[in-house]
């Protein structure tokens, strides 16, 4: 396997290992502000921090932490943000919703649905000001883009010919309503097309093909000054099932934010087994052992960065 | 010349000494270009000139990203009302993005919408408001003077504000006042030097001051004048040196905010003033807001006359 490969293996097994990591200490109630965990988005963190050049810049949602890890690529100064120590990414000023990093090109991240979409656009604008040939990734999810700001943003990022990346994490649900609970279904080519806005769909979580797409991606935004679209679908991990009276089987708790009850330090941090969980998919490329192998020396790794 | 063209000629002056500014709003390069308030930007800017849609929400955003990325920019919009779809950037993104202590500017300059007839949805002269939300820097002007000064030292100064001026007073000849002081931030201006009564302006309110100070002064009552221009709260020491001196206040304050910032400098005045009378004339009933009449105040100036001096 070629080393780059090899190292976007290692990055999701970090990333996965760090989040569960942070998940202990949030169990054993150590952190005030509210954590959106999002095992299961490591595929595509990673994919898109391989793909993003120099010049780029991110926005983020409330849900940020793998993003951030995976720029950051170190566990210590996120973690310290977390306990709104000094010695945090953003001197405890920011917390988790709000954690960005201009250090690493993430400028801006937003605790409110649909807000970071706008300030994206901005930035993508006084790009243009600048003739500064980069990409602006906005991420958001399929709760914001019910927003009016993410059709505002869409019209005036392609109004604007703005090379941009508006991507929008479908795990299909809002706090605990799926979408089918909460609205009409909507068509993204559709509603893509109509603004005449190209639209990509990635499902599956391989880092590989993922990456290898968004960077073309990226190529047509900047060749069309031209925002695209993208659906990427996944599964935020550490759900469970509570059994009560009326669900003898257990009832299917999705996971938002918080502690996720039943994720625990493991020696392969798995979560389930199926490629809705990235680390699963892993599989494909390399054997259990290797991949064990990877877990134990990342887990060595992380321990040394946090002491 | 009307307050709106005088407005309008500050604005070319000011944008044409600075490169690179995004200017943008709707209909700001289109139509009556605003009721004038725009017409010609685009032509002496150096910068961007957008005709945008019709997004409050994300426009407000975009002048934050903008600043992220130390590129300055100005909002301008034809109501203050339609501001409201901005809150939460004005709220939550500024809330962010001021911890940043941006190098560039971002100014939204909306019209006060003071003529009170538009109706329940779009009368809202509730500048205070929007400033208290999230303590943003705010500043109204009524005159030649004022305006003159708060946009050349704020339009296009580092870190965001709102600067904006009330609908009636655009239609109608600028005001043209002498300033005999104005702080650095230019917070509030002194027109007028009169030992007997202390008349204090909010908002829009300077017209109404004016006339109560002619009135007074044709009666041999010497009367000194301010307005109040920013929308938060500030120290008001020439003010309240003034009112300790005269001992007798008129304050007037035509928002229709219940949120009024004259209430805290008013409980600023009490804490450092022993008064031998006030007035104050501001709304009683802010119920006017729910449908369609005329926002000006109803002033019986000659009973105020009579009741200050008795």
């Amino acid at each position: 396997m070629e080393k780059n490969k090899k190292n976007i293996i290692r990055k999701i097994i970090w990333l996965r290992l760090a989040q569960v990591l942070v998940n202990q200490r949030y169990k054993n109630g150590d952190f005030l502000v509210p954590i959106h965990l999002a095992m299961g988005h490591e595929s595509i963190a990673v994919a898109v921090d391989a793909a993003m050049h120099e010049q780029d810049s991110l926005f983020l949602t409330h849900r940020n932490i793998h993003y951030n890890l995976a720029k950051m690529g170190t566990l210590k100064e996120e973690l310290d943000e977390y306990y709104l120590r000094g010695s945090g990414l953003a001197n405890g000023r920011l917390g988790s919703m709000n954690l960005s990093n201009p250090d690493k090109n993430i400028y801006y991240s937003s605790s409110i649905l649909g807000n970071n979409l706008p300030v994206g656009c901005g930035y993508a604008l006084a790009n243009k000001m600048k003739n500064k040939n980069g990409v602006v990734f906005i991420t958001t999810g399929d709760g914001a883009i019910e927003e009016g700001s993410f059709y505002e943003s869409l019209l005036f990022l392609k109004s604007n010919n703005l090379p941009s990346v508006v991507l929008v994490e479908n795990n299909e649900w809002s706090l605990a309503t799926r979408i089918k609970e909460r609205r009409a279904n909507i068509d993204f080519s559709q509603l893509a097309g109509a603004l005449d806005i190209e639209y990509l769909l990635l499902q599956g979580n391989d880092p590989f093909e993922y990456q290898e797409k968004i960077n073309l991606v990226r190529s047509k935004a900047l060749d069309n000054n031209s925002p695209i679209l993208i659906e990427v679908k996944l599964t935020t991990l550490g759900y469970w099932f509570m059994e009560s009276e009326g669900y003898p089987d257990g009832k299917f708790i999705n996971y938002h934010g918080g502690p996720a009850p039943e994720v625990d330090e493991k020696e392969y941090p798995q979560l389930v087994s199926s490629n809705e969980d990235p680390l699963f998919l892993l599989n494909k490329y390399l054997s259990v052992d290797e991949l064990t192998d990877i877990s134990n020396e990342m887990s060595v790794q992380l321990k040394e960065d946090i002491s | 010349m009307k307050y709106v063209q005088y407005i309008n000629s500050l604005l070319k002056e000011h944008i044409s000494n600075n490169e690179n500014i995004v200017l943008y709003g709707q209909n700001i390069d289109a139509g009556s270009c605003l009721s004038g308030l725009t017409r010609g930007l685009s032509s002496c800017n150096g910068g961007l000139t957008i005709n945008t849609p019709n997004s409050e929400n994300s426009l407000v955003g975009v002048g934050f990203g903008l600043m992220l990325n130390d590129v300055s920019s100005v909002f301008f919009m034809k109501q203050m009302d339609f501001l409201l779809l901005g809150i939460d950037q004005l709220v939550n993104t500024y809330n962010v993005i001021r911890q940043t202590k941006p190098s560039a500017s971002f100014t939204i300059f909306p019209v006060t919408v003071d003529s009170g007839y538009e109706g329940p949805q779009s009368s809202l002269n509730n500048f205070d408001d929007f400033c208290s939300i999230a303590g943003i820097e705010g500043y109204s002007f009524t005159n030649k003077v004022d305006a003159a000064n708060i946009i050349s030292n704020h339009l296009t100064k580092p870190g965001f504000r709102i600067l904006s001026t009330g609908q009636r007073l655009l239609q109608k000849e600028v005001l043209d006042l002498e300033s005999m002081y104005q702080d650095e931030n230019c917070n509030y201006f002194q027109y007028k030097k009169g030992n007997d009564v202390t008349i204090v302006c909010f908002n829009n309110s300077l017209p109404y001051g004016l006339e109560l100070y002619n009135l007074m002064r044709e009666s041999s009552i010497a009367s000194s004048l301010f307005s109040v221009n920013s929308h938060l709260h500030v120290n008001y020491s020439r003010i309240l040196d003034d009112i300790k001196n005269s001992k007798k206040l008129i304050l007037i304050d035509d928002t229709k905010s219940r949120n009024r910032l004259s209430d805290r400098f008013l409980a600023d005045v009490l804490n450092a003033c022993t008064l031998k009378n006030k007035i104050i004339i501001s709304r009683t009933t802010t119920n006017e807001s729910f449908y369609p009449c005329k926002d000006e105040l109803d002033i019986d100036y000659n009973k105020i006359i009579n009741d200050i001096t008795s």
